[in-house]
């Protein structure tokens, strides 16, 4: 099992939200965030599932990547993204430090290596 | 290859001349979904917009300095218990070969006002 643990910061988010172009004040601006019901900014499920995908590598093979953002990632929130090391058909887990889970129904598919398959 | 390498570094990746799989962010959603969010016969309030789950399948990962194509079209837009979804599919080719590279669908809820 991989794993990788992320404290997410504002500095991470914003650097998110400039090198995607995602710059939705939801990411980025706190009073906004609140007029709008949220807790306060919340981090992009891009800027998760870009970390789900970093665990499950792959690199070239990767074929396939499917989450469901299942809570809002708040800074200062702790993630921690898991992947099996082997198999064609990878389930990703990514849970916060209260233990509920932020990314569901999250699973990788990898080309088999060239000559393995 | 800089806007590449700043998308990998956000990730905290070095870079390595690679494009990261989710870059698809950019070349399949961010030239796509922002169209859509901004027109106003759609009438999506970016405060209210959330990413509900998102998919993508990939042919080949494209390179760095390559041109892609991207073709969206919304599959479904539907309003359940006071919110909205609109599913985004969304299509990249490759420009020089017209080859498929990548499909993207993804899925937005627009929250009521009082969720």
């Amino acid at each position: 099992m991989k794993e990788l643990t992320v404290t997410f910061s504002r500095a991470q988010i914003e650097a998110y939200a400039r090198a995607s172009g995602d710059l939705n004040p939801i990411h980025l601006d706190d009073a906004f965030a609140r007029r709008v019901g949220l807790p306060g900014v919340i981090a992009h499920g891009m800027l998760q599932m870009g970390l789900a995908a970093r665990v499950v590598g792959g690199g070239a093979r990767l074929r396939r990547l499917s989450v469901r953002f299942a809570a809002m990632v708040q800074p200062g929130d702790t993630i921690t993204f898991s992947a099996a090391s082997e198999g064609e058909r990878i389930p990703i887990g990514a849970h916060n430090q209260s233990g509920q889970p932020v990314l569901t129904k999250a699973e990788a598919e990898i080309a088999p290596e060239p000559g393995r398959a | 290859m800089e806007a590449v390498d700043a998308f990998s570094r956000a990730l905290g990746l070095s870079p390595d001349g690679s494009v990261p799989p989710t870059y698809a962010a950019v070349y399949a959603l961010g030239t796509t979904a922002p169209q859509l969010f901004s027109d106003p016969l759609a009438e999506v309030d970016l405060g209210r917009l959330l990413h509900a789950s998102q998919e993508f399948e990939w042919s080949r990962h494209p390179t760095i300095g390559e041109r892609v194509e991207a073709r969206a079209r919304v599959a479904s837009d539907i309003t359940r218990r006071g919110a909205r979804f609109i599913s985004l599919e969304t299509e990249v080719r490759g420009a020089e070969r017209n080859d498929p590279v990548c499909v993207s669908r993804a899925l937005f809820v627009i929250r009521g006002s009082d969720a």
